[in-house]
């Protein structure tokens, strides 16, 4: 279609615009704001759109503001064949005409010439893709919705060297994918009803397996609990044969019992037996041992009375000896205390003559000591007075050495008096009395002051110079050192002190004297032990010769008391030796007398023990016999051998009749019955309590209506099973239909979108540069565009290259069909992202694409579109 | 009982049936003068039936106006886990309905007693109606009536089911005057088991599977000293249809089968199972679904089996759908994957046919 005239009135804000188009190439339709460009494609559009009668809004809208008038539009276009002017006037005496003019001509008016118009429209032209294409005002960067645009997918058809595409194909399938899209989301997964009918299928077959196996479980406990029954039956049965068994061994254990009584009984007798036979063989040996002991007895006592008669010979000719050697022995000893004696008195003699010369010497002794003591007592009272030690007597002669030295000092310095005795004469210096001989000189140092006086005569006063005072002073200091040195030791001067000095020396070394002589004296005594000793020997020297014996007589002296003493002691030496002689054999003859006598004693002790022992036996014999006679035993013995053969018999007999009872298998017989009663009653009770647990269960779930449950839950899932498979087979043909469909349609499509491509890329290299490259999916949009190796998504271009590359892919849909069903492009206000030089490659652009279809831009701003080459403009 | 070609409403209806079969029973029961009734096993199709199936069952069982003698069967065997056992059964039976719990003789009336031959297990090892005859004495002046269960031999495929009811050992006891009729249990069709007219299965009382032959009656038996006589009063209201080979190949046939559905009668209380052979192309194959999703919607139930019907694609199936674009492309991949036979053969059929319904609702 292409629009050659478009004229209005009554439009809005418009009174009265007509405008003229290019009947090819491109228009520009200039305009300030408000000036009607965007009414002229609002007007094609309700001019096709809507009944002169219409009270849509739309309608509504485009009434003039000021005047009471109806909007008029009129179009003069061709469209494929038919050239005609299309006129309504709507709300105010509204009106239509059309009058078509080639290729045969027509007039129709009112709903005839709407309907017609609109069927030249629908014959001629894609509206679809017609409205797909314009831009409206602010919608300049989206990309047109191309897809299921008829004449667009012919068109591409034709171009990609195909069959023209059948719209009914498309409508076929959009069904195809309406019903694929029941089963299936848009990315293939299976939708919500799919996975519920798997779920619910599972879930029953899951619960028809559960109610299955609680079936089961219940058949099975059915089949157990008649198994119990017999089994019960079947021990209770068991129980009863153990039980009658067990009578019948409980009946045979009495009578082995009476039996084992019966042998007890016998064997108790026996055993009486035997021990009463026992007895009176006992009873019979120890009677025969008692005649033995007698006999025996006797033969002991005779045996030891004949030797203890020789015993007693022995013993008495040993007594004479021994006391034989006693009396020697008592002899010798006598003589023996006797020269002891006398020793002991000479021993003492010689004591007492040697005490008392001790005596003599210890009081020497004493009084060597008590002289020393007072020599040393007087040197000690010395030594108190005199003070004078060598410490003292060196302090006094240093103080002394220091009086010279200063003196020396002062007579050095000091001024020389000559004083030389005219006659003997008596003065005084510094007030001391001095006597000067005639001739005499004596020098005078005057270290300060001296006064010289002649009594009665003359007073002179030497005074030394001041150079001399200060060794005065020192003179007069060591002066009065020396004095108070002497004075503290009470000596007046040095010689003195010497003096004492060696007075006390003297004194200290008496004194060691002293001490030496005492040591000697005392030796290993103290003095009071000697002085004890002295008054010791002082009292019992003098009193010894009053209180000795008077025979013998005193020795005269101590060599004679030593004599004497030293004689005894031989004799007594010798009386000792005879004494120890006789002390020997007196002990060898009491040895020899007492060992017999002790074995005469011991023999006589045995005697009188065998002699009370044979006197015992016999009386014990007696007694015995006089109880049991010999002859009495023996038949009592007799008898009892008799009783145990007899009671033997009968134990014999008692064993054989319990043999025959059989006891030891009874018994064991007996044992495993009970304990068979108690395995079988243990298995019995547990029988039992398994049997009540499982009629507790089959009474608990044998009511539950499992049968039913059961097969409800299978005919559901039966159902389930049905219906799933029938829903899941139409899933799978819709799907399979799907897919194929799409298959082959997208192969068609790839085929077509080439076409579209390779235009849209044309135009976009004079826009961009000879690399650009656009990727262009099914629904012909343009998904990506690749420049210079880089590829980027189109929802991620700049503003401005989205609006371009929507305009050339406009365009070229447009190229594409403006054969067939073309339609005239309007471009209003496009374009307006786009910078200076874009522009102007845009304008190369619209220019290429004018030359090929109709392109309509209204535009605010002239400018825009200066470089779209040749083109109409229009200014309203 | 519960069936699985059975919608949910559809078993609550099948169920209600049988529960009404025991009310028609006690009418006829009534009606016939009847002086007992015995049901010979298989009262109830499990132990483990549900309380309220029990219930129902009881209180249909009150309406009865005569003793009725239930027998334990194979279904409901008189072990641990007897529903004769559950507390909702011994609670609520009523007084004039009684279980046989062994094989002593019950006395119904003066003259008539039952021996009854119950199982205690599901799988009995011997003829437990030979080994409860052999025990009986015959008798005078009674009419007996042996109520028994299970398979007789001369009737059962398996020779080696150790449970089989020698038939001979019956016709003895007969002959022997220890019982003077015999009523069986468990085949479900109504079955003389010889000519004598002595010896009887009932069969069930309301149809419950496609293979029972006599299904649906109550038997009334008329016993005396002469001889017995029988009466067979339908009163099943349900109806189990199998055909085996329902053959379609054209229009025709898709007709005929319709015709029949049509020509059914109660199908609300029918149960239909078709085994189709052919093969149709794939727009009769549509209209086939239509007719079978039709009438499943007003019948009891429709099983078919479909596993011989082949669905072969025809040109004159894509004739009127003029494509020339992909679509076309779209039926020739379908139509070669179907010549192909390959695994989804189906799938691709079913795809097509879609493609068919689509094109055909939309263009």
């Amino acid at each position: 279609m292409k629009l050659l005239r478009l004229r209005l009135a009554n439009y809005r804000g418009i009174d009265k615009s007509e405008v003229r188009f290019g009947s090819n190439g491109l228009t520009i339709v200039e305009g300030a704001n408000e000036a009607g460009k965007t009414s002229l494609g609002e007007a094609i559009r309700l001019l096709f759109d809507y009944l002169d009668s219409s009270k849509n809004q739309s309608i509504g809208a485009i009434r003039p503001v000021h005047l009471d008038a109806g909007p008029e539009i009129e179009l003069e276009a061709e469209s494929g064949p038919y050239v005609f002017t299309y006129f309504k006037r709507f709300y105010k005496k509204p009106e239509t005409t059309l009058k078509i003019t080639s290729p045969k001509p027509e007039n129709h008016t009112g709903r005839e010439a709407h309907e017609r118009a609109n069927e030249i429209l629908h014959e001629t032209i894609d509206i679809d893709l017609w409205k797909a294409l314009c831009i409206q005002q602010g919608e300049a960067i989206q990309q047109a919705n191309l897809s299921n645009k008829t004449s667009l997918s012919a068109a591409l058809d034709v171009a990609a060297g195909g069959h023209r595409a059948d719209p009914r194909e498309e409508t076929l399938f959009d069904e195809v994918r309406e019903e694929y899209r029941r089963y299936f989301t848009e990315h293939g997964s299976e939708k919500k009803e799919l996975q519920e009918a798997k779920k619910a299928q599972d879930k029953l077959e899951i619960e028809v397996v559960s109610l299955e196996k609680q079936i089961q479980d219940l058949e099975t406990d059915i089949v157990r609990a008649a198994d119990l029954g017999l089994k019960l039956e079947r021990l209770k049965k068991q129980e009863l044969n153990l039980q009658a068994d067990i009578s019948k061994y409980t009946k045979s254990l009495d009578e082995i019992k009476n039996l084992e009584n019966v042998l007890e009984t016998a064997r108790l007798k026996l055993e009486s037996a035997q021990k009463s036979e026992q007895a009176a063989e006992r009873d019979k040996e120890v009677r025969q041992e008692l005649i033995d002991a007698v006999t025996k007895a006797h033969e002991a006592h005779s045996k030891r009375y004949e030797s203890i008669k020789i015993s007693t010979t022995s013993v008495k000719k040993e007594k004479t000896d021994m006391d034989t050697a006693q009396s020697d022995s008592s002899s010798a000893e006598a003589q023996r205390k006797e020269t002891e004696s006398l020793l002991n008195l000479y021993r003492a003699d010689y004591d007492y003559f040697n005490n008392k010369l001790h005596l003599e010497q210890l009081k020497e002794r004493k009084a060597h000591i008590e002289s020393a003591w007072e020599e040393a007592a007087r040197a000690e009272e010395l030594l108190a007075k005199n003070n004078v030690d060598e410490e003292t007597l060196k302090a006094i002669q240093k103080a002394e050495r220091s009086l010279i030295e200063n003196k020396a000092k002062l007579e050095i310095g000091a001024p020389n008096v000559l004083l030389r005795g005219l006659t003997d004469l008596d003065f005084q210096i510094d007030g001391e009395q001095n006597t000067i001989a005639k001739d005499e000189e004596r020098n005078l140092s005057v270290s300060d002051r001296v006064c010289v006086t002649i009594p009665g005569y003359l007073q002179m006063e030497l005074i030394a110079g001041s150079s001399l005072s200060n060794l005065l002073k020192k003179v007069k200091d060591a002066k009065q050192k020396l004095d108070t040195a002497c004075e503290d030791v009470g000596v007046s001067n040095v010689d003195e002190a010497m003096e004492s000095f060696d007075v006390r020396r003297e004194a200290q070394q008496s004194i060691e004297r002293q001490k030496k002589i005492e040591i000697e004296n005392l030796r290993d005594l103290t003095y009071e032990e000697l002085e004890k000793i002295v008054t010791g020997l002082e009292i019992s020297v003098p009193a010894y010769p009053a209180d000795r014996v008077p025979e013998p007589n005193l020795p005269p002296n101590l060599e004679f008391a030593k004599k004497e003493l030293g004689c005894t002691e031989d004799g007594l030496e010798t009386a000792n030796k005879v004494w120890e002689e006789a002390r020997r054999k007196l002990d060898a003859a009491r040895k020899l007398h007492d060992g017999l006598n002790e074995k005469y004693q011991k023999m006589k002790v045995e005697l009188d023990l065998k002699d009370d022992e044979l006197k015992h036996v016999e009386s014990k014999l007696t007694r015995s016999r006089r109880i049991t006679p010999d002859d009495e035993l023996e038949s009592e013995l007799s008898k009892y051998t008799e009783n145990v053969c007899t009671e033997k018999e009968k134990v014999k007999s008692a064993e054989e009749n319990l043999r025959d009872k059989e006891p030891d298998k009874v018994r064991t017989l007996a044992e495993t019955a009970n304990g068979s009663l108690q395995t079988v009653e243990k298995t019995r009770l547990a029988a039992q309590k398994e049997n009540m647990e499982v009629r507790t269960r089959l009474k608990i779930f044998g009511e539950e209506g499992l049968h039913e449950k059961h097969h409800t839950a299978r005919s559901h899932l039966e159902h389930i099973r049905q219906e799933n498979a029938a829903l899941f087979r139409r899933a799978l043909a819709a799907n399979l239909l799907y897919e194929t469909i799409k298959e082959e349609r997208d192969k068609v499509r790839l085929g077509y979108v080439g076409p579209l491509k390779e235009k849209i890329e044309k135009l976009g290299r004079i826009v961009f540069n000879n690399s650009f490259e656009v990727e262009v999916t099914e629904n012909l949009e343009v998904a990506s565009r690749t420049m210079d190796g880089y590829n980027v998504p189109f929802e991620s271009l700049s503003g401005g290259t989205k609006e371009q590359i929507s305009l050339i892919s406009r365009l070229a849909c447009a190229m594409t069909v403006s054969k067939d069903s073309g339609a005239p492009l309007i471009l209003d206000d496009a374009l307006g992202y786009s910078d200076p030089e874009r522009l102007k490659l845009m304008g190369a652009v619209l220019a290429k694409a004018g030359r090929e279809c109709q392109i309509i831009m209204l535009t605010c701003v002239p400018d825009r579109y200066s470089n779209v080459g040749e083109a109409t403009v229009i200014r309203l | 009982m519960t069936r699985h070609f059975f919608s949910e409403g559809v078993q609550e209806r099948f169920a209600q049936s049988r529960f009404d079969a025991i009310r028609k029973l006690g009418r006829i029961a009534e009606e016939e003068e009847c002086k007992f009734m015995v049901v010979c096993g298989d009262v109830f199709e499990s132990n483990l039936v549900d309380r309220k199936t029990v219930l129902l069952a009881l209180e249909a069982l009150k309406d009865v106006p005569v003793p009725v003698y239930l027998l334990p069967g194979n279904h409901d065997p008189l072990n641990a886990a007897s529903v004769y056992g559950s507390t909702v059964f011994l609670e609520r039976k009523p007084v004039h309905v009684h279980v046989i719990e062994d094989t002593t003789p019950i006395r119904v009336d003066e003259d008539i007693e039952i021996v009854g031959v119950p199982w205690t297990s599901k799988r009995p090892l011997q003829d437990l109606v030979a080994l409860a005859t052999e025990q009986l004495e015959n008798v005078v002046d009674t009419m007996r009536v042996c109520v028994a269960h299970g398979t007789v031999d001369s009737l059962s495929p398996n020779p080696d089911d150790p449970a089989l009811i020698s038939l001979k050992a019956a016709e003895n006891a007969i002959s022997q005057n220890k019982v003077h009729y015999v009523a069986f249990g468990y085949r479900h069709s109504l079955t003389e088991v010889v000519d004598s007219g002595y010896i009887w299965y009932a069969g069930t009382p309301e149809p419950t599977d496609f293979n029972e032959m006599k299904p649906g009656f109550a038997l009334v038996a008329t016993i005396n000293e002469v001889g017995v006589t029988t009466k067979e009063v339908n009163i099943g209201k349900w109806n189990f249809i199998e055909r085996e080979q329902v053959d379609l190949n054209t229009k025709e046939d898709i007709e005929a089968l319709r015709n029949w559905f049509e020509n059914l009668e109660g199908k609300e209380q029918t149960v239909v199972k078709l085994r189709f052979i052919g093969a149709l192309s794939l727009s009769l194959y549509s209209e086939l679904e239509e007719l079978l999703s039709h009438f499943q919607e007003i019948i009891g139930a429709v099983e078919t089996r479909m596993n011989n019907l082949v669905v072969i694609p025809e040109d004159a199936d894509f004739m009127d759908l003029g494509f020339s674009g992909f679509a076309s492309r779209t039926v020739e991949r379908l139509r070669s994957n179907i010549e192909n036979s390959g695994s989804d053969n189906i799938t691709s059929r079913d795809a097509l046919a879609l493609l068919v319904r689509l094109a055909g609702r939309e263009l």
